[in-house]
């Protein structure tokens, strides 16, 4: 057998069914290979980062079903290899498990400035979870299965494969065997302990009971280990309110009672002023990023923190844990749940704060919602996230591209279902959504996935429309199209007086990209059209896309200013001094 | 700020020393030594790493976040109390004997070359401001070229 023979009998026997990717002169030989195989289903993107953000969508979506999978993305040497980047650095950031695979020049060229030739082990190092260079045929088995077990144990992220061309071809010996169901990583440096420990626990729930006003952090380590309804039981039995972190909304109902909605920059009223007031916080898969936190200092001063985490290099990074637990979500909630020790208490003070909270902006908001267009007559981004969540019952799966669409489709979608909110967390990749929408459908074909974008972020990947042409793959495409980067507008507006240096856009004729692609096209400009067009692409079989003329003045609020503290939280729109728009 | 010795056991791996040295960048320190050896294990090289910071939690930082590496098998911080620094220096110098000889009663060294009359290649070791008071008092101008290992640290 070769070296792309072995290569590839390891990714089936890992259980992989899809490759998404890009071939070249490098990789070659292995796509040949998958050719005649035909075990694969290939999925040719445009471009290899849309390759590599498919891959995430893969494992991100596909790991709360019967079938987790691991994303897999294949690319040439030199800028195959560094078109990947960006996918591979979002992976790493946000958390997500997936294996690129990326051919190199041959060993005798290596270092020598080759055609194609990139130091890809030494760019994707600082961005990846481990990095591997097979130079001899009979080690690419072995770090196939290896590199599997690294990207998918403990805090999941993307590891590389970088293989000569020449080690794809080289045939191995005869004598050559590789046990599947013996191989065991040896890696005495890789540690990961999912079990809690008993000591913290105890200690941990000595302060759950005695604690006045706690508050129960959901982050994406609860989705990553599908301990939501683990969750959910936990805060019913000690009647705790909720908050979410981005990446932990669709953990449980977004509208269960205990729900405080997102935290953080642009968190809920009720989220942020229960943080500031807490005297506990029980934090579940998270890591305090400065998104949550604000300024640090001022963070939760009067708190006791209960700090459940995987990567124990996370546990007091940020925040100092009064109890840290090195363990995995589901297993602490699971121990944790049935905890007899563990107490409900009716708490009414804390919860009459809270409601008190909930009242600062709802009725501000509801009046917007309710209004639907902005000063202009253009549509609001709030209403349009609020009508797809009442037209599909907060059911469907939603992946948001980076902006302030996302912070909108993270606020006022309903999210019903476990594991349906996909975004760019930490990265936040603009570009991420179309592309990774179409990995979340192959993962989960059976329900409606909507992809919703900026008209900044849809052109950054919009060549994706080939990839969902071509698969004939059924996407709900929305564009919020405000001619602005709304996001650094909503900046420049609060902090930069009014101009708006670098963030008007023109955009093409959307209708004519997506007739190019034969995508049937809707363009709505009145608030009437809205629920309509929705539900037309709710009933459309196939993929459709829906361009929504939004209003570039429209603010998300509230808004904690980058580097403030919960106390500067903006909850109402300042009057500009000159804006133009 | 204060020196720290971090020491680490890690795998004798292709890049793992460019993992190191990245982490160390781009927690925005410098170096100041980094001395790499065998352990008494095979395939595990023995890291001794220093350089200067006075927060505590920084240092447990770069510690967690060392042994987060999949090679990284042990980290831990060598305070000066508990363990011993010692590097080591080759020093080509230009003295006679008896410049030399005045050294015996304050410092340990070994001459190793003795090039001409004028011309000694000297070897010490011992900690840093052992070798620097040597340095001194030999007197710069008599130097012709100095190279150290850098500090290797062990546990009391």
């Amino acid at each position: 057998m070769t070296g792309k023979e072995l290569l590839l009998r390891a990714l089936a026997d890992r259980g992989v069914q899809t490759i998404f990717g890009y071939t070249g002169g490098a990789i070659m030989p292995v796509f040949d290979q998958m050719d005649k195989l035909g075990h694969f289903r290939f999925i040719m993107s445009r471009h290899e980062q849309g390759a590599a953000f498919m891959a995430q969508g893969l494992s991100r979506a596909s790991l709360s079903t019967a079938n987790p999978q691991v994303g897999v993305c294949m690319a040439t040497s030199g800028p195959g290899a560094m078109n990947l980047v960006t996918g591979i650095a979002d992976a790493y950031m946000d958390s997500v498990p997936m294996v690129a695979i990326t051919g190199q020049v041959a060993t005798g060229v290596i270092a020598t400035d080759a055609f194609q030739e990139s130091d890809v082990v030494g760019v994707m190092m600082p961005i990846s979870k481990q990095t591997y260079m097979p130079l001899f045929v009979d080690e690419i088995e072995q770090t196939v299965h290896e590199a599997f077990y690294v990207a998918t144990t403990g805090r999941g992220g993307p590891v590389v494969l970088d293989i000569p061309k020449d080690v794809q071809n080289v045939q191995v010996d005869k004598d050559y065997h590789f046990d599947t169901a013996a191989f065991r990583p040896a890696l005495p440096g890789f540690y990961y302990h999912p079990t809690p420990a008993r000591e913290p626990l105890q200690k941990a729930v000595e302060l759950i009971n005695r604690s006045e006003r706690p508050v129960i952090f959901c982050g994406h380590g609860v989705i990553n280990s599908n301990a939501g309804q683990l969750l959910q039981q936990f805060a019913e039995k000690v009647n705790i309110p909720v908050a979410f972190t981005l990446h932990g909304l669709s953990a449980l109902p977004l509208d269960h009672p205990l729900s405080l909605g997102m935290m953080g920059m642009h968190g809920t009223v009720e989220a942020n002023r229960a943080i500031m007031e807490a005297d506990l916080l029980i934090s579940f898969g998270m890591r305090f990023d400065d998104r949550v936190t604000g300024k640090l200092s001022e963070y939760a001063q009067n708190a006791d923190v209960i700090h459940v985490e995987i990567d124990p290099s996370e546990i007091g990074k940020n925040v100092q844990p009064t109890v840290a637990i090195n363990a995995d979500v589901y297993r602490t909630l699971h121990v944790l749940v049935s905890d007899p020790m563990l107490a409900g208490k009716p708490r009414r003070r804390w919860r009459q704060r809270i409601a008190e909270a909930r009242e600062v902006m709802a009725a501000d908001l509801r009046r917007e919602i309710d209004k639907g267009v902005g000063d202009d007559g253009a549509l609001l981004m709030k209403t349009i996230i609020d009508r797809l969540s009442k037209l599909t019952g907060g059911r469907d799966l939603i992946v948001s591209d980076v902006g302030q669409h996302q912070m909108m489709a993270a606020r006022f979608y309903n999210y019903q279902t476990p594991n349906s909110w996909f975004a760019s967390g930490g990265a936040g990749t603009m570009g991420c959504s179309l592309p990774m929408a179409i990995g979340v459908k192959l993962a989960r074909p059976d329900e409606r996935v909507w992809s919703i974008n900026g008209d900044g972020g849809f052109q950054m990947n919009m060549q994706e429309l080939g990839t969902i042409m071509e698969q004939g793959t059924d996407l709900k495409i929305m564009i919020l199209n405000n001619g602005y980067l709304g996001m650094v507008r909503q900046w420049q507006t609060l902090f930069f007086d009014g101009r708006y240096a670098g963030t008007p856009m023109q955009s093409p004729d959307f209708g004519q990209v997506a007739s190019a692609y034969s995508i049937p096209y809707r363009k709505v400009t009145e608030l009437a059209e809205v629920e309509p067009a929705i539900q037309e692409a709710i009933d459309h079989q196939g993929a459709i896309m829906l361009e929504f003329v939004c209003d570039p003045s429209e603010v998300i609020l509230p808004m904690i200013p980058a580097g403030g503290g919960f106390n500067d939280m903006i909850i109402k729109r300042p009057k500009a001094k000159k804006e133009k728009s | 700020m204060k020196r720290r010795a971090i020491l680490a056991f890690m795998l004798d791996r292709p890049g793992v020393l460019q993992k190191v040295s990245m982490l160390i960048r781009k927690k925005m320190y410098n170096v100041d030594t980094l001395t790499v050896c065998n352990s008494r294990k095979e395939g595990i090289s023995r890291m001794t790493i220093t350089l200067r910071e006075d927060d505590e939690e920084k240092v447990q930082q770069i510690l967690s976040q060392l042994e987060k590496f999949t090679e990284v098998v042990s980290v831990k911080e060598l305070d000066t109390d508990h363990s011993y620094w010692r590097e080591a220096a080759i020093i080509k110098v230009e003295a006679d004997d008896e410049h030399l000889e005045s050294f015996r009663k304050d410092y340990t060294f070994e001459i190793l070359d003795h090039k001409s009359d004028e011309i000694h290649i000297i070897q010490i070791a011992g900690s840093t401001r052992r070798i620097d008071a040597f340095v001194k008092a030999l007197g710069e101008e008599h130097i012709i070229e100095i190279a150290r290992t850098g500090v290797t640290a062990l546990e009391k």
